[in-house]
């Protein structure tokens, strides 16, 4: 990894750190002997060792492998896309990948995804990035989850997109705003699909119309019109993934959990970046497959599951080694996080039009969008999170806090009193910055949760769960 | 008699529940709140109500609002929120609700969780524009004029719609009037009292805010105040902080302008009250839509852009500041950009990132100003001209 501490990379953007990254992780064999993990862990450097040895740790390693492949995949397309005629698109998030993989000359890369790689993963944690934006003036509660690899964008060391597709109107204006930032300030064509805050059907059909736009837009920028084949092609692969996505589902539901802590991640990462691919099937049959291996051995980290938590919304990142992995080795499950909940349905591919209002339906139920884009932000994201915990048979729900999440700070209380009134389930309301160390330590997070589950969960487990009817189901 | 009107507006400014909402409910009238520029206050004037725009006055107590947002949200919306959950809006029979921005929304939704309103509405704006939004936009403003309706008990017809919009558009065209008053070489009002009055042309009726108006305008015409020569532009979020526009000018300047929520942006639109007689819902949609001039659009950066270079040219400013609420992401990012392109034109720029309300922020924003001023040349160091 020596590649890493030379000059060059103390000046390079995050893009292309990560993508050197990926071009040695692309190279490793589909089986990795612990050995072999261990030499790889020597190179590097301190504060990444431990991210990568949790990605591949024993009980997760070949999805983690599968998963880190599949990465490599999606980055290192977009690098060598212009070699290949292709043009790359940067999404946000909650943009439905599969439209942009149906197109032959299109490559799409997630900046939240390669947010939390240059955070897992590279020197730094790309912090450097984030204060790129910040020197530039930016407010300090932007969302890092964007902003680290937007800043390396704006930063002018790195690669740049041949054009934006922004989703997250309606659902987030931070996501919005620095994406048209970025934009502007480089004159990258931008392409924006507004989320309507109307779950009538009169909302839908307004979204309808939107996205075929949106397609209209994407077919000129790209000199290429959507065929039927190569859509059918990708949506066969979606909807496979979908399946996978259930079956994932249905084996969180056992206890103790076969499913590893880390799979939340895995499972997102997937449909941020190839949802509809043979590499996002790949990753999410790895998951499925150790999954059931685990749930026939029995097999969990810890001597017992002390808790099952859904996290309402995002996660921690800057320390997954001691955030996901600790917390199943001390014996509390991560059933998942808000961005788990996209729910994912299988679309007809009897035909265009019913393929494109399948990816439609799909943009809906993306995350974020589905919940905090709804027409009542508070209900949506309720109604889905008690759905989530009840199915999956959570005891707690922990909230991270992520300071730049403005829609779910302003009505987060609201999520509380619901969960506990049609639940009974408390929820725990952390604070801190998602993507950046710099503000809550892992430390800190640790002695929260553990104060949680032993003043809060262990000693309501033992009183016997209070008998709440839900009001609202009646 | 002058001076006896326009403190009048500024009593009136300075108070929510003021004397003249007080008068309209002894009178048995109902009040609906509105918070954002995409309401059209014609629309609830027509059905007998008196539209009411919410502001929060540079309320700085927020103990009971923030238990339901956070501290991440904007003090304004949480400002505001503390004064519907506190008895203070307790006069408002009605909200409309606007998804202005993520804030706002939260405010909302809050509101009628822990207090829920005798009416409610929820208005929906799209963030572009274009033919399919316009289209689904009008349908929206249909639906709220039904709802107005069936809480009314009576039909709005195209008559009363009309006349409505006469005054609603009269109201602009004052305001706009006081704009070119207050923007010329000698300017006829400060910026804390045009302020006052934007403030009072949406918390009171239209024809009692006209009579004060029209006389205001007529003593002030041929006036001038006292004005030392620096031209300040304001830009930025909702700001309805009378005490801080007051402490800006303290310091050897006026504010001739602004892009204000709470100003210019406001007024800006023009309605013809005859084509509401022919097609009501379609007029208020491009009216209301089209001439949005805030950061919560899309693809319409330009637009803003141009409209503060208008400003700053028409009314020969020295300095513009840009400002935002703390944790106001829309704000935040177009005021960087805003700042960027405005600088490379040559005009200087002092953006700044507040707490709303902030006694203790007013001093701090007083020395930003103060070295501002002194930056750009247009007072010495030590303050004096």
């Amino acid at each position: 990894m020596a590649v890493l501490a030379s000059n060059e990379a103390k000046t390079a953007g995050l893009f292309n750190r990560i993508a050197r990254m990926l071009e040695i992780i692309e190279n490793f064999p589909d089986e990795v002997s612990d050995e072999e993990l261990e030499g790889v862990l020597a190179f590097l450097p301190k504060n990444v060792a431990p991210a990568i040895g949790a990605v591949l740790t024993g009980r997760a390693r070949k999805a983690g492998l599968s998963f880190l492949k599949m990465i490599a995949s999606s980055i290192l397309g977009a690098k060598r896309a212009s070699e290949c005629g292709k043009k790359v698109l940067l999404i946000p998030f909650n943009c439905p990948p599969e439209i942009l993989h149906a197109f032959d000359s299109a490559h799409p890369i997630t900046s939240e995804v390669l947010s939390t790689l240059g955070v897992v993963a590279l020197e730094g944690q790309g912090e450097r990035y984030w204060d790129i934006a910040m020197g530039l003036g930016l407010p300090d509660h932007l969302c890092s989850a964007n902003t680290i690899e937007l800043g390396s964008v704006l930063g002018g060391n790195d690669f740049k997109p041949d054009a934006i597709v922004q989703t997250a109107p309606g659902g987030c204006d931070v996501n919005s705003k620095i994406h048209e930032f970025v934009a502007n300030y480089h004159k990258i064509p931008q392409f924006i699909l507004e989320k309507p805050v109307d779950d009538s059907p009169k909302g839908r059909e307004l979204y309808l119309k939107y996205n075929r736009t949106l397609i209209s837009r994407l077919e000129e920028f790209l000199d290429e019109e959507l065929k039927e084949d190569k859509l059918r092609a990708v949506m066969e692969k979606a909807n496979r993934c979908a399946e996978l996505y259930h079956d994932l589902w249905d084996l969180h539901k056992e206890s103790p959990c076969p499913v590893p802590n880390l799979f939340s991640l895995f499972t997102y990462g997937t449909r941020f970046t190839m949802w509809g691919t043979d590499e996002g099937v790949r990753t999410m049959e790895a998951m499925v497959e150790t999954a059931r291996k685990r749930l026939e051995e029995r097999a969990y980290p810890a001597p017992k599951e002390v808790a099952r938590m859904l996290w309402v919304y995002t996660s921690y990142y800057f320390d997954i080694a001691n955030l996901f992995n600790w917390m199943e080795e001390k014996g509390y499950t991560h059933l998942g996080d808000g961005l788990d909940l996209f729910f994912p349905e299988p679309v007809d591919t009897s035909s265009l039009d019913s393929m494109i209002e399948g990816i439609v339906n799909a943009a809906w139920n993306m995350p974020m969008t589905r919940q905090v884009g709804g027409e009542v932000m508070s209900v949506s994201w309720s109604d889905d999170v008690i759905y989530a915990a009840r199915e999956l048979k959570a005891d707690c729900a922990v909230y991270c806090g992520h300071h730049a999440c403005k829609q779910t700070w302003s009505v987060v209380s609201i999520l509380r009193n619901e969960l506990m009134d049609r639940l009974g389930i408390p929820l725990l309301t952390l604070q801190g910055d998602s993507w950046i160390r710099r503000i809550t330590p892992v430390g800190v997070i640790q002695k929260e949760l553990d104060d949680f589950i032993k003043n809060v969960v262990a000693s309501k487990k033992r009183r016997g769960r209070r008998k709440i009817a839900d009001r609202r189901d009646k | 008699m002058v001076e006896d009107n326009m403190q009048k507006v500024i009593n009136l400014a300075s108070e929510i529940f003021n004397e003249e909402v007080k008068a309209w409910k002894e009178a048995g009238g109902r009040v609906i709140g509105y918070s954002c520029v995409m309401t059209p206050p014609e629309l609830i004037q027509a059905a007998g109500f008196l539209p009411y725009r919410i502001r929060a006055l540079g309320n700085v107590k927020t103990e009971k609002a923030d238990s339901y947002l956070s501290r991440f949200n904007c003090s304004f919306c949480r400002s505001c929120l503390e004064l519907g959950l506190d008895g203070t809006y307790d006069f408002l029979d009605g909200l409309v609700e606007t998804n202005g921005c993520d804030h706002l929304r939260g405010m909302f939704e809050n509101w009628q969780y822990a207090k829920k309103t005798e009416y409610f509405h929820y208005l929906k704006v799209p963030h572009v524009i274009n033919e399919n939004s316009l289209d689904y936009f009008e349908e929206e403003i249909r639906l709220f004029k039904e709802s107005l309706e069936a809480y009314s008990g009576k039909k709005v017809d195209a008559e009363s719609l009309a006349r409505a919009a006469g005054e609603q558009e009269a109201v602009r065209e004052r305001v706009r009037k006081i704009y070119s008053l207050r923007e010329r070489e000698l300017p006829a009002f400060s910026g804390f009292e045009a302020t006052a009055l934007v403030l009072v042309s949406s918390a009171i009726s239209p024809q009692r805010f006209l009579e004060l108006a029209d006389q205001i305008i007529t003593e002030r015409e041929g006036g001038k105040i006292a004005y030392r020569g620096t031209r300040l532009m304001l830009c930025g979020a909702a700001t309805d902080e009378l005490e801080l526009v007051k402490a800006i000018e303290s310091l050897d300047g006026v504010i001739v302008t602004d892009s204000l929520c709470y100003g210019t942006r406001a007024y800006a639109r023009i309605i013809d009250p005859q084509a509401m007689l022919s097609k009501p819902e379609r007029t208020l949609a491009e009216a209301y839509l089209l001439d949005l001039l805030c950061p919560r659009m899309y693809e319409d950066y330009a637009r803003r852009r141009d409209y503060v270079l208008k400003a700053v040219e028409r009314s020969n400013v020295d300095g513009v500041i840009v400002m935002h609420n703390k944790f106001c992401d829309v704000h935040g990012v177009d005021n960087v950009q805003l700042r960027m392109d405005l600088e490379r034109r040559g005009i200087p720029v002092l953006q700044l990132e507040k707490e709303y309300g902030s006694i203790a922020d007013v001093g701090r924003i007083k020395t930003r100003v103060q070295a501002f001023l002194e930056r750009i040349g247009v007072i010495e160091s030590g303050g004096r001209l």
